[in-house]
């Protein structure tokens, strides 16, 4: 986020995860000064518990219950978002989401604007792989209010010109701002390394190319074909049960109709990629940092090693005492943070690290990355390691469960991919049954030296030339030039 | 930049209920217990059994204002430092006793303060005791410790400042904006005097500003009350309040009596932006509370007057924002835009002002104001709902106005805020004030100041 008023923080505010080192603490018995006291008898976390219910209409509601702050979420998910973009159309789900609150047959979009800050909320459209939602939190008492504007601005958008033409504008800036940024463009390009020409390999917010082809008709035909009940569930979170929650929905959505037509197949997610196991550095002259990368093909999200793959993130480079930011921060400060990063997706993932460092570094920090991934696919983690890294997993999960948004996501995740709703009960459970022996073979099977790609975007002069040395298939590419909608990276032969 | 030190606490001040009956939503106040230990140290209790976490925050009266000279951005590598040996704990010990038995951890430094923050499951609330004490007293930092933690935070600038689009800009506003105050220096610092710093200044700073009588205890969360006021009274009661004085900033920033204008550049600048900032004043002023209100009718949620303005109708802004920081001492007040692309910072300069103006002297209808003033507390309340989110809003409380009291009653003054007040704060801080205007474009040479600086280890 852009801002003035950003925290010098010990810790990069995005990574929320913890974990590594040797967790051995001196203990003592008593309580003098001299020694650290022991912990006392745990309590135990409760879970909140999620329940549904499914409208004859098709629309499945999903609620987890807690009642602690008069606040409520509520989110319109589709079980599909841009995997669904057109080839040549990238970013047409994101901005079809994003134009749901730009005027309906009753409002206008300032009227909708004006309408979701009076009731304390903002509604935020945009879609994402696998979704597209749209939510807003407000009060208890202004929940009834809240989802009429909600299923107004889901069923009724109109797509009017002048707004689709506000929205495309907005997104190519935003993504002039990406691509002005090491991190954002090392992203883009990883995205490609892995998923190459599948529908995950495209950018999900357009491209500089795409957006302009976009017409109103493609967005009236996108809505059409996949904005409807039997497309969508309708979480809620907070201060709210299954009853009232199915009633209100009732009112807004009972008498949304799915169209005749069959749900459209999804593509596939998982293509064929030329920049799999290549070196990749990415120009973008003068600026003051590199942001190094090294990408994988993972698991997707109903994998049954996808536990295993959680743990092997936690333990890799899921938080701070992670494996990654100790060996690049921690020993050496070479990074204001490194951590890892898997993807799970309905049909693929991806599994890799990343990190920022001074261009002149860059080198060395693939080289440590690298060091990393090898490590753990070979020796399976100490078990106080271990141990310490699924603490730290099991603790930001109850702390994500103490806000309504964090409650939302966790089980908006699990209702998108049609996985059961109590799996939030089993999650801590899950996580600590995996072994090391089951972190190292995720670790093996998934980090391993075939198809890695490495990709490192920043000011190239600084740090080319070391890295070809180091990693001879290297291939050196000007940001600027990025065709974000070619597989390859490059614009293709013929227009 | 690096105004404010939470963007959740930002808005401190919150309202209790919008004016109609028939909308009244009751915020229960934040319920704490606050007491001060022989040695100085402030200790505040919140307790709530809600969730079995709790959170333990050390709120430091130190902060980047109080940077030795030639040391820009030594409070903030001191924060880092915090973190490595004391005489009985090892370096990254806090995350053993934290992120490893599932806990989180954090610090942060502002202009004001420099704060240090965990949250743990309750049953290690003793420990975490023990260990602020620890190193409240006995930090005991090696050389190679610091070198390597100066190293991250070299890296840290280089990725706020260097490597992100508009971070020279955020940098450069208090350089620019202050006349003598020291929030003109940046906190993050400069990497030339990040390495003149040593071993000696650490010890001296600690020694210095790093004390019982210079700090702030806040426990909140499942904690036995009778327990936790043993505990502290076991780690923190014994530790010395040293008798030498604590050198507390004097210098006072004076009412601008100019407009003054300035370029900033950066290497990757793809759409240009521009900063206002006017003076406000400190946070404790009755006004603040009115700014802020203010601050919102302008840039909080799409349908604020900027957003709808600049970026929704005239489509000259990528993005826009108002706010007014109050600090301890005289903050900022500052508008910021990113141009859409195509145009130029005059246009947004221009349009904002326009804004503040028509707000500031034309009638605010009563259901703007109760708009803003539901989205206020919606927020306040979203901040709030765990043990740690009151922690912070407390100490904010503490820190920037004086006061814990005014977390609760701060919501209290929010409600009765008028459209006379906005328009009168507005016209005394901003319309009839003096201005700093920045323009923030690409350098002409893309080659850089980065590598000459960043690159040179």
């Amino acid at each position: 986020m852009i801002g003035l008023s950003i925290p010098l923080a010990r810790k990069m505010l995005a990574v929320v995860l913890l974990l590594a080192g040797t967790g051995t603490t001196t203990l003592a018995a008593d309580s003098s000064n001299d020694a650290l006291p022991e912990p006392g008898p745990a309590r135990k976390v409760t879970i909140p518990v999620a329940q549904d219910k499914t409208l004859p209409n098709g629309l499945r509601i999903v609620v987890a219950n807690r009642a602690v702050t008069p606040l409520v979420s509520v989110a319109l998910f589709l079980r599909s978002g841009a995997e669904v973009d057109p080839p040549k159309l990238a970013g047409l789900s994101d901005l079809t989401a994003g134009l749901l609150d730009k005027g309906t047959a009753k409002r206008s979009a300032p009227q909708i604007a004006e309408a979701a800050d009076a009731l304390g909320g903002s509604l935020g459209g945009g879609a994402g792989f696998d979704n597209s939602q749209v939510s807003i939190t407000v009060t208890t008492p202004k929940l009834g209010a809240a989802l009429d504007l909600l299923a107004d601005v889901v069923r009724h958008a109109t797509f009017a010109q002048e707004e689709i033409d506000r929205e495309r504008k907005q997104m190519l800036d935003n993504l002039r701002l990406a691509l002005s940024q090491p991190g954002s463009v090392a992203r883009f390009v990883a995205a490609r390394a892995v998923y190459g020409d599948g529908a995950y390999g495209h950018s999900a917010g357009g491209t500089p190319a795409s957006l302009p082809r976009i017409r109103r008709a493609d967005i009236v035909k996108l809505h059409e074909a996949y904005f409807r009940p039997d497309n969508a569930v309708l979480v809620f979170a907070g201060d709210i049960d299954l009853d009232h929650a199915a009633q209100a929905a009732k009112q807004s959505f009972g008498d949304w109709k799915a169209p005749a037509a069959p749900l459209p197949q999804a593509p596939a997610g998982q293509g064929k990629s030329s920049l799999a196991s290549t070196t990749l550095a990415i120009d973008i002259p003068g600026t003051g940092q590199a942001a190094v990368s090294a990408v994988h093909r993972g698991i997707a999200r109903e994998a049954k090693d996808y536990y295993a793959g959680v743990v092997a993130d936690a333990v890799l480079g899921g938080s701070y005492s992670a494996r990654l930011n100790e060996e690049i921060r921690i020993k050496r400060g070479l990074s204001y943070g490194a951590g890892s990063s898997l993807e799970t997706r309905r049909q693929a993932g991806s599994f890799g690290g990343s990190a920022q460092t001074k261009n002149s570094s860059a080198v060395e920090v693939v080289g440590l990355l690298l060091g990393e991934f090898d490590q753990l696919g070979t020796t399976p983690p100490p078990a106080d390691e271990l141990s310490a890294r699924k603490a730290t997993l099991s603790g930001n999960f109850g702390f994500t469960l103490e806000t309504t948004r964090g409650l939302l996501g966790e089980v908006a995740g699990l209702a998108v991919y049609g996985l059961p709703l109590d799996e939030l009960a089993h999650y801590l459970d899950k996580v600590q049954a995996v072994s090391a022996e089951q972190v190292r073979d995720f670790a093996r099977a998934n980090l391993g030296k075939d198809g890695r790609s490495i990709i490192v975007a920043g000011d190239a002069q600084q740090f080319a030339a070391a890295l070809g040395k180091a990693y001879p298939a290297m291939e050196r590419l000007s940001a600027a030039a990025l065709d974000l909608d070619s597989p390859t990276l490059k614009p293709t032969s013929k227009k | 930049m690096l105004r404010r030190l939470l963007i959740c606490l930002g808005l401190g001040a919150m309202v209790l209920a919008s004016a109609h009956a028939s909308d009244v939503l009751s915020i229960p106040p934040i319920a704490f217990k606050q007491r001060t230990l022989g040695n100085g140290l402030q200790v505040i209790g919140i307790e709530d059994h809600t969730s079995p976490t709790v959170a333990v925050q050390v709120w430091y009266h130190v902060g980047s204002k109080d940077d030795p000279a030639g040391r820009s951005g030594f409070a903030h590598l001191f924060e880092h430092l915090m973190f490595k040996s004391t005489k009985r704990l090892k370096a990254e010990q806090f995350d053993r006793l934290t992120e490893d038995v599932g806990g989180h951890n954090n610090a942060s430094t502002n202009d004001d303060f420099t704060n240090y923050f965990e949250a743990v499951p309750s049953n290690h609330l003793q420990r975490l005791l023990w260990a602020e004490a620890e190193r409240m007293a006995n930090l005991n930092v090696i050389d190679e410790n610091f070198k390597s933690e100066r190293a991250v935070v070299e890296e840290e600038l280089r990725q706020r400042v260097l490597a992100s689009p508009y971070g020279r800009l955020f940098n450069a506003v208090p350089k620019d904006a202050y006349l003598v105050h020291p929030y003109k220096r940046p906190g993050i610092g400069s990497i030339e005097e990040l390495e003149a710093a040593s071993l000696e200044d650490v010890i001296a700073f600690h020694s210095t500003f790093y004390r019982p009588d210079y700090a702030t205890l806040i426990v909140s969360g499942d904690f036995d009350p009778a327990q936790l006021d043993r505990w502290v009274d076991a780690y923190f009661g014994p530790l010395p309040k040293p008798a030498t004085p604590i050198p507390h900033v004097t210098a006072v920033e004076p009412a601008w009596d100019k407009d003054r204008r300035y370029s900033e550049h950066g290497s990757n600048v793809p759409l240009p932006a521009v900063v206002l900032a006017w003076l406000s004043p400190p946070a404790r002023d009755a006004d603040d509370v009115a700014l802020s209100v203010a601050a919102a009718l302008l840039s909080n949620g799409d349908s604020s007057r900027l957003h709808q303005a600049l970026v929704y109708r005239q489509q000259i802004a990528q993005r826009v924002n108002f706010s007014s920081d109050g600090q301890a001492d005289n903050g900022l007040i500052t508008s910021f835009a990113i141009l859409a692309s195509g145009h130029k910072p005059e246009e947004a300069e221009q349009a904002i002002l326009a804004e503040v103006k028509t707000l500031a002297t034309t009638p605010i209808a009563a259901a703007e104001l109760d708009k803003i003033k539901t989205k206020i507390v919606t927020q306040a309340l979203a901040g709030r709902e765990t043990a740690e989110g009151k922690a912070f809003a407390v100490g904010s409380a503490v820190l920037l106005k004086g006061d814990a009291g005014t977390v609760n009653s701060d919501l209290v003054a929010l409600q009765a805020v008028t459209a006379d007040d906005v328009q009168r704060v507005l016209k005394k801080y901003v319309l009839d004030a003096h201005r700093v205007t920045i323009d923030y474009t690409q350098q002409a040479d893309k080659s850089g100041d980065a590598p000459a600086k960043g690159a040179a280890k």
